[in-house]
């Protein structure tokens, strides 16, 4: 490879992810979102599978059975795992538990975790609940939320990998948004036309792109700059979860309108991802939280900015 | 992923950083839209070519530095980091002399681009008609062929930098007989042969900064042309994609807008609106976000990789976002925006780069038509009527 200052994640990181992206779409389409959520329940049968493609332990080092990769892959893969709307804990576990972990020099469960054995919801002191439990209900019928501890962690790298691994997901799920909303809008015909045709259609959807693919860059940069342990990876993180927030939130909306009444019924599977949108927006650091972080850095000018700042 | 700048990068950053403090003027220039600030404007292309800087990325043939396109977005960084002036020769630089150098002839680029790069000869465009704008293959005015000449007549508008131009390009129907994108031909004229007329059209500013030309049977020699006769259309677009694409606007131009934002609310603090506050966060957070794209694209061409109908969402970005920079320090000075110089006598650069932020997005193909080239180009929706 040639040095390019490239801020687009590696070939190799893509590759892995087009794997991953292509088993998630075989084994965990909607029909198996309406099941889980007409059972109540989680399909075991799914955290295996994730399992044998060995995804608990991506970020496990390769002597505890795990792969041994970093953020970079990590946060593609969770935005795989928000194109399907993935209930399994995943990312919790092993992209946010586990970097933690061994930023923490703590490896003892890293093998078990590798193994798919152990799975680590783990409270922070931003979140009111925890991701992994019971007690609580979530708008988002395959969500598990369980009550926090009294006293909950408060570690800013724990809450800057919580941060950058939902902005990643919401990147996932504003694409599968998207896709459907523009399938649909082929299929749906009114005067004539399919309504995907008329501009009034197309500028929202349009728009929405413009904001998908301009928050995407800066998940990839957030991720490089946690990875990089970059003093002003906080920064970036916050700019990620803002950006990856708005463009997620507004594609849902968008979604929504596209659909029309149908969009508004339990039977378009559009929902699943809709609420799921409107809990990662929230977790992990408001909107303001994050943006309070950035005005510190900014507008406080600690963080230096500017045209010869791009990669500060 | 890789985010480290080689050595050599650095070198030359701190090169193009040392002769840019050097040779930046210290007072601004006056806006090049005007007679005064024009000649002011040519005066810093000729500069800029004194030391080899003014057209970085050119092959070195053609008077250029033969730059990648990470060192031209160091480039690019250097120059609004330290202030520069807008480039006069901003049409010559990005859309006409790349198009020759795809598609013109030995003749033709020994001709055009030399001077150019120069800053000998400041390029005009000609694309709109009063009845052909964001659809430009309405395009009626006609170039006939006699003998060794186009016979050139019609009226072209909204042309950039024509009042005050030496040359210029355009899209012409060469065949009086053809309809829509068939029997267009890519000409170039010197904007003062017998039989054009300027009119300079006053902009929102005040200040003639383009014009109508009226065509009465001007004779353009055949030869140029360029990549032959009812070529124009793919001409075009291959020019509108520069445009559109990369190089029309670099990252550097709006960082320095955000950090200059940022200074404003600075002082300001104390009695903006919240609303305020966050907008001037979104103009940080955008321009790192087009930086990072820029770059991401940048290297993807270098790898082999074209820009296609994505650069279509980079133009909405760019100027969607330009405008809102400018509007959140207009609402941020309050009663001083109306003002053109403040009380200190200093110009209110925010008033005139708000007006001007208004153009970006309706120049170079609206955002409207951008819009629909997103929705069916990269999101495959229908056409009206084709189903």
């Amino acid at each position: 490879m040639t040095m390019l200052m490239d801020p687009a994640p590696s070939a190799d990181a893509l590759a892995l992810a087009t794997s991953v992206r292509e088993y998630l779409a075989e084994t965990h389409g909607p029909e198996v979102l309406r099941r889980l959520d007409a059972a109540s329940g989680r399909d075991p049968a799914i955290w295996q599978g994730l399992v044998a493609m060995g995804l608990p332990g991506l970020m496990v080092p390769e002597d505890a059975g795990g792969m041994g990769l970093g953020l970079e892959e990590a946060a593609l893969i969770a935005a795989e795992c928000g194109r399907v709307c993935l209930a399994e804990p995943l990312v919790d576990t092993a992209f946010i538990a586990v970097p933690w972990l061994l930023a923490h020099g703590d490896t003892a469960l890293l093998a078990d975790i590798a193994a798919g054995n152990r799975t680590i919801p783990l409270p922070h002191a931003i979140n009111p609940w925890v991701d992994g439990g019971e007690g609580l209900h979530s708008v988002d019928p395959l969500r598990r939320l369980g009550t926090a501890p009294s006293d909950p962690p408060t570690d800013p790298h724990l809450l800057n990998l919580g941060a950058l691994m939902t902005a990643a997901q919401l990147v996932g799920l504003a694409e599968a948004m998207q896709d459907q909303a523009v399938a649909y809008a082929k299929l749906r015909e009114q005067f004539g036309q399919p309504i995907g045709a008329f501009q009034a259609i197309k500028h929202q959807l349009a728009s929405c792109t413009v904001a998908i693919e301009f928050a995407k860059p800066v998940v990839w940069q957030a991720a490089a700059a946690l990875a990089a342990g970059r003093s002003s990876a906080a920064i970036h993180v916050s700019h990620a979860k803002v950006a990856a927030s708005d463009a997620a939130w507004a594609m849902a909306e968008t979604a929504i309108q596209v659909h029309g009444a149908m969009g508004y019924t339990y039977e378009v599977d559009l929902h699943f991802w809709m609420k799921r949108t409107w809990a990662l927006c929230g977790a992990w650091g408001s909107r303001a939280f994050h943006l309070a972080r950035l005005d510190d850095a900014i507008i406080g000018g600690a963080h230096p900015i500017g045209p010869e700042h791009t990669f500060a | 992923m890789q985010l480290q700048y080689t050595e050599r990068q650095q070198a030359f950053r701190a090169e193009v950083r040392a002769w840019m403090a050097a040779h930046v003027p210290k007072t601004p220039l006056v806006t090049l839209e005007c007679r005064e600030g024009f000649d002011q404007h040519v005066a810093w292309e000729r500069t800029l070519a004194s030391g080899n800087w003014g057209m970085v990325t050119w092959p070195e043939d053609y008077g250029g530095r033969g730059l990648d396109l990470i060192e031209w977005l160091i480039f690019e960084e250097e120059y609004f980091r330290a202030g520069a002036p807008l480039r006069a020769n901003q049409n010559g630089i990005f859309l006409l002399g790349p198009t020759i150098m795809e598609f013109g002839t030995a003749e033709q680029k020994a001709r055009f681009l030399t001077s150019m790069a120069r800053g000998e000869v400041i390029w005009a465009q000609a694309w709109s008609e009063p009845g052909a704008g964001s659809d430009m293959a309405a395009i009626k005015t006609k170039a006939i062929r006699d003998g060794d000449h186009y016979v050139i007549t019609g009226q072209k508008t909204w042309s950039s930098r024509a009042s005050f131009a030496d040359w210029g390009f355009g899209l012409f129907r060469t065949d009086p007989d053809s309809k829509r994108h068939r029997g267009l031909s890519f000409i170039l004229f010197d904007l003062n042969s017998p039989g054009i007329t300027r009119r300079p059209i006053r902009q929102l500013h005040g200040h003639p900064g383009f014009a109508e030309l009226f065509f009465d049977e001007v004779r353009v020699p055949v030869e140029n042309c360029i990549a032959g006769e009812g070529k124009g259309w793919d001409v075009a677009m291959a020019t509108a994609g520069f445009e559109r694409g990369l190089m029309l606007r670099s990252p550097g131009r709006f960082q320095a807008t955000a950090r200059r934002l940022v200074e404003l609310y600075r002082r300001h603090a104390h009695n903006a609106a919240p609303a305020a506050r966050e907008a001037v966060l979104q103009a940080w957070m955008g321009t790192q976000a087009y930086a990072y794209n820029t770059y991401s694209v940048a290297a993807r061409i270098m790898a082999g990789g074209r820009i296609g109908a994505e650069a279509s969402l980079n133009k909405i970005f760019w100027s969607e976002l330009d405008r809102a920079m400018h509007r959140t320090a207009m609402q941020l000075l309050g009663a001083a925006a109306e003002l053109k110089q403040f009380g200190d006598g200093t110009a209110n650069d925010w008033l005139d780069g708000y007006i001007f932020s208004l153009s970006g997005p309706i120049y170079a193909g609206s955002n409207e038509v951008q819009r629909n080239i997103t929705a069916e180009r990269l999101l495959g929706l229908p056409r009206l009527g084709a189903g």
